[in-house]
């Protein structure tokens, strides 16, 4: 408190003192967090993540100059929100064109690190090697011994380094031999169960016996301890892998270690397989076959929904609008309620109510009409089903978001149109529509690009079903492009997830939904022109 | 001021219990019978000094001995609690620490372990279906399990289903579970013993107006129908001698297969089936008995039991073909740092009587173990376990991946009549063949050791476009590469892939062709798809 008093004097020293005092503890700071990262990313890099590595490396460049540089100073306030960015949206996005130049996916999701160490941990039993039931032992400052029994129930005494020497009771510290053949006791050594000796993780790594016959516990089957031989060897300057065994050799082609008879060494690994993605979606019978219908109905499909949504939320809106509606609160909250409950749970509810054998829809059509539509089964009542589902949930939106807008068009417009003896059609198409559209218009576009990838009512409503007849690659009559792709990937070649052809088909929509996008900004330019022109 | 502070820390304090109470228990199960009975002790004790108490408290920790080992298990909803209680019994026995995580449905599983293994996040061991193996394999998630002498305790077909086509074992099987014939006792006194005669019953029932239809199939029909297909002698892949699949063999267009879906086609036209393959609109049909029949698995035994409907279960008919086998089992995680721990755990503890009765009471589903499956008493587990005698395991290769899809849009369009079931079933081998091939699919290459003089990165690469032959009008494969002096090898291989290949003897798999240099020179090949043998010309 002393040495505080005086500077309370003298402002500016104190001042400078501070300063300089937190310079240094943000220095410290920073090292310390440099440090930290650098170790990440030491861990990074040896377990092959390069891409992320490189991306924590950037920002975290970009951190260390944001807060050394005085010019940058007013980006420091914003630095948490630029890392979070890099992070969570650059960073997946380049993650994305990544992964499209590789074969990521089912059959190659470990890095080659990962692969070669499983691979090249893999041992054998040479024919004339011997295999043996063993116990384990350990001494007091945590050696391991076995007491091996082989096939004809002779016991050895087995420890790291040293010949095995067959031993009877009473030899060499043994104690009594059990019925087993197991000694009861080993001086100098405590028995162990086979989970107690297991629980040591490095029990399988020790060779026990001298070199030249050592003998370890077999990983796959821990009840027996062998003499293993490593199975394959990697020769680093050819990027191949030997079978030491068979003498067979394995070259890298594109994530997979392949013999020159086509034998692979399972598992792949991930690897940069350039334009193959690309070229594949691009020459695949997928191009040649649905793809125009899919994408025909995936326009028909938002644009139909996006008009049927809002002419019917806008009709309610207009309605209430109208002073002296009854009952208006009562009836307004009702209609929301399709709104509140989750989509997914509606869409189920629909499923069930529109099943042909049970449902109830069906079932009253049939009882009044004698005939009920094929909602699953026909391409243009699923079709119907959809649209119509999707305006079930989606109506409350525009009824809420134009009654909203109406209220906020002032009233004078009207009256000035009453004037002048506008009627009522006139005053909505030449008042209401130009300034709901300016206000609701970016919130039309948004709601297209929404169904027009609108992958949750597809998939759990029918799955893209019924589905096409002669296609030459599996699709559906609603298959919308997300679902589409979705099915393309995930059901394709290998069987599995194919995450790089995934990442390169969603590049290609990218492009096809990010020009639409613009187009539409236009659009919405024009509707400010509109506004203006009012 | 005073009062709001107590209100504040007593809202903390109360988040804090609940919070604690919600805390999930698999995580330390031991600790918490510990705290318990801490706190019990120290109620009893409340009059005592704190000094006493402390020094009880040392005492307490010191009886708490560390678990020497921690496994992690990832299983379903339904197992966790049972190896919960395992996992007791095992630190109990020899203090090593065994921590269940549920992760909800079977199928959950794959998808996080798919993530998390290469991560370095993965468990020791998981739980998982026998169809998901060539996939596994093909990534390294699962590691190899010699169950040696013990392997004699298992159900045979379960075993198979774990084994891939390396001959390896790769999980330990606890269930197997397939679909089981149902009818309705009320309606139908005795169970049919052909597929004609449950048509046959269920028109008599449909023309009395008991019933809506025969039969409905439950959800996927490629799965869900297969006693159908198999009584027809449809199958997906040809199988060996040894029973290992052969993917280039795929059934579904074939006779049998095409006279099974003929079958339903005309059941359908008859109004003796629905169009539709709905799981809840078939099982509903079923518990109110609007229909007599219906193949259903264990899975469903507890909904048609709830709804109270009079049934029985039959195995399938004899020598009228079985349903598709999924055999359940753990799997050992290969980059997991207890490999061989987690082995024992499986061949020393999990696979004896006692767990695996366990296993198979709690789960419904019929046990892979011999001795367990003798002591089972559900009679409907029983004749289901008759019905998977006759049961064809699905397909553990990885190409099976590639079939689903295309079989079951091929069946709803011969259902729904938009093609007849032949052309319908074309389509789907067709696909199938497609996303089997790849891009590279009708790709002739000649893979070789002379392939990295040619323009390719590496020799013996059967999908480099450098090599790739290209088809003349008089429909011979040619291709002209400049090669330098050396002796050289190589092969046909097609569609850009190892599957295809023809040796110097026109056979598949057949010997390396050798090529003799003496010179640098040009050397024309030409491969000639009817006798699937190449001529080599040197310039």
């Amino acid at each position: 408190m002393s040495t505080l008093a005086p500077n309370l004097t003298r402002g500016t020293k104190k001042n400078k003192g501070k300063y300089l005092f937190l310079q240094i503890l943000k220095v410290a700071i920073l090292i310390l967090a440099d440090a930290a990262i650098g170790w990440f990313l030491s861990q990074l890099i040896s377990n092959g993540f390069y891409p992320f590595s490189i991306a924590i490396f950037i920002i975290a460049v970009a951190v260390n100059i944001i807060l050394l540089v005085k010019k940058l100073f007013p980006l420091r306030w914003a630095v948490t929100g630029l890392v979070l960015m890099g992070l969570f949206t650059i960073y997946p996005i380049l993650f994305t064109v990544w992964v499209s130049f590789t074969n990521y996916g089912e059959g190659h999701l470990v890095t080659k690190q990962q692969a070669m160490d499983q691979i090249l941990a893999r041992k054998y039993l040479p024919e004339e090697g011997a295999a043996y039931e063993y116990t384990a032992f350990k001494s007091a400052d945590g050696d391991f011994a076995l007491w091996l029994i082989n096939p004809d129930g002779d016991g050895f005494l087995a420890k790291p380094g040293e010949p095995l020497s067959q031993l009877q009771e009473g030899e060499a510290g043994v104690g009594t031999i059990n019925a087993d053949g197991i000694p009861e006791s080993i001086e100098g050594y405590k028995k162990l169960s086979i989970f107690e000796a297991l629980a040591d993780q490095n029990l399988p790594e020790i060779q026990f016996g001298t070199a030249d016959e050592a003998i370890q516990i077999r990983k796959e089957k821990p009840g027996e301890a062998a003499q293993l031989v490593p199975k394959y060897e990697y020769d680093p300057d050819m990027d191949v892998v030997v079978d030491l065994e068979t003498g067979v050799v394995y070259q890298n082609l594109r994530g997979d270690f392949v013999s020159s008879s086509g034998q692979e060494l399972k598992p792949g690994f991930s690897a940069t397989i350039g334009l193959t993605n690309f070229k594949r979606f691009f020459t695949s019978p997928a191009l040649r076959g649905p793809l125009l219908r899919i994408v025909t109905w995936n326009f028909s499909f938002a644009i139909l929904s996006l008009l049927l949504n809002f002419a019917l939320g806008l009709f309610i809106a207009v309605l209430y609008n109208e002073p002296g509606f009854p009952l208006k609160k009562l009836i307004q909250t009702l209609l929301i309620i399709p709104y509140t409950i989750p989509a997914l749970l509606t869409i189920l509810v629909w499923r069930g109510m529109l099943n042909p054998e049970v449902g109830v829809i069906s079932e009253t059509l049939k009882a009044l009409f004698g005939w009920a539509p094929r909602w699953f089964s026909d391409q243009w009542w699923a079709k119907v089903a959809i649209l119509l589902i999707n305006l079930w949930l989606s109506y409350p939106y525009f009824m809420l978001v134009c009654s909203g807008s109406l209220q906020s068009i002032s009233h004078d417009y009207y009256d000035a149109a009453e004037v002048d003896g506008a009627s009522g059609w006139q005053r909505f198409w030449h008042i209401t529509m130009p300034l709901l559209l300016v206000a609701v218009g970016p919130l039309l576009i948004s709601s297209f690009v929404f169904n027009f990838n609108n992958f949750n009512l597809i998939y759990i409503f029918n799955g893209g079903n019924p589905p096409i007849a002669g296609s030459p690659t599996p699709a559906g009559h609603t298959d919308i492009l997300i679902s589409y792709v979705y099915n393309l990937a995930y059901a394709g070649q290998e069987g599995g997830m194919d995450y790089g052809f995934a990442a390169a088909i969603t590049i290609v929509i990218f492009f096809i939904v990010g020009t639409i996008t613009l187009l539409q900004f236009r659009f919405t330019g024009m509707w400010e022109e509109v506004s203006e022109n009012v | 001021m005073k009062s709001k502070l107590l209100k504040v820390l007593v809202l903390v304090l109360v988040l804090v219990l609940a919070l604690s109470a919600c805390a999930p228990e698999t995580e330390e199960p031991e600790m918490d019978v510990e705290e318990t009975e801490e706190i019990v002790e120290e109620t009893e004790e409340a009059m005592e000094t704190e000094e006493v108490m402390e020094t009880e408290e040392v005492e307490m920790t010191e009886e708490v001995v560390e678990p020497i080992a921690t496994l992690t298990i990832w299983a379903d909803d339904t197992r966790t609690p049972i190896l919960a209680d395992l996992a007791d019994d095992f630190l109990a026995e020899y203090n090593v620490e065994v921590v269940v995580q549920d992760l909800g449905v079977v199928q959950d599983i794959r998808a996080q372990a798919i993530i998390a293994i290469p991560a370095g996040e993965g468990p020791d061991i998981y739980i998982g279906v026998h169809d998901w193996l060539g996939a596994l394999i093909d990534s390294g998630l699962v590691a190899p399990i010699d169950l040696g002498d013990k392997a004699d305790e298992f159900v045979g077909s379960a075993l198979d289903a774990f084994t891939f086509t390396d001959g390896l074992l790769y999980g330990v099987p606890y269930a197997t579970e397939n679909l089981g014939f149902f009818y309705n006792t009320d309606l139908v006194a005795e169970p049919p013993t052909t597929w004609d005669e449950v048509m046959e019953i269920g028109q008599t029932l449909q023309d009395e107006g008991t019933v809506t239809y025969a039969l409905a199939i439950g959800g996927d029909a490629g799965y869900n129908a297969y006693p159908i297909w198999d009584a027809f002698g449809g199958y997906v892949f040809g199988q060996d001698e040894n029973g290992l699949w052969n993917v280039d063999d795929i059934g579904l267009n074939k006779e049998g297969y095409v006279a099974g879906v003929q079958f339903v086609v005309d059941a359908i036209d008859a109004g003796l089936m629905p169009e539709t393959t709905d799981y809840e609109a078939a099982h509903a049909m079923f518990e109110t008995s609007e229909i007599p029949f219906l193949m259903a698995g264990p899975w469903a035994l507890d909904r048609i039991r709830n709804s109270g409907v009079p049934y029985a279960v039959a195995p399938f008919f004899p020598d009228e073909g079985g349903p598709f086998s999924g055999v359940q089992g753990f799997f050992v995680n290969p980059y997991s740092e207890n490999v061989a721990l987690a082995t024992a755990f499986l061949t020393e503890f999990v696979a004896t009587q006692e767990t695996m009765t366990q296993l198979q009471t709690a789960g419904n589903r019929p046990s892979a173990l011999t001795s367990a499956l003798a002591v089972m008493e559900d009679e409907d587990l029983k004749a289901m376990g008759e019905a998977g005698v006759n049961a064809v395991p699905m397909p553990n290769v990885t190409e099976m991946g590639s079939v689903w899809g295309a079989w079951n849009s091929a069946l709803t369009i011969a259902f729904t009549g938009e093609l007849p079931p032949q052309e319908a079933m074309d389509d789907a081998v067709s696909q199938i063949n497609d996303l089997l091939k790849g891009a590279l699919a009708g790709m002739v290459n000649l893979p070789g050791s002379y392939q990295d003089q040619a323009g390719c990165g590496a020799a013996w690469d059967p999908a480099c476009e450098a090599t790739a032959m290209v088809e003349g009008e008089d429909g011979l494969y040619t291709l002209t590469v400049d090669l330098a002096a050396g002796d050289y090898e190589f092969k046909v291989a097609l569609d850009g892939d190892w599957t295809v290949n023809y040796g110097s003897d026109g056979a598949q798999d057949g010997p390396n062709y050798a090529l003799s240099l003496e010179s640098d020179s040009t050397v024309t090949f030409v491969y000639d798809p009817d006798t699937q043998l190449v001529t080599t010309t040197i310039e």
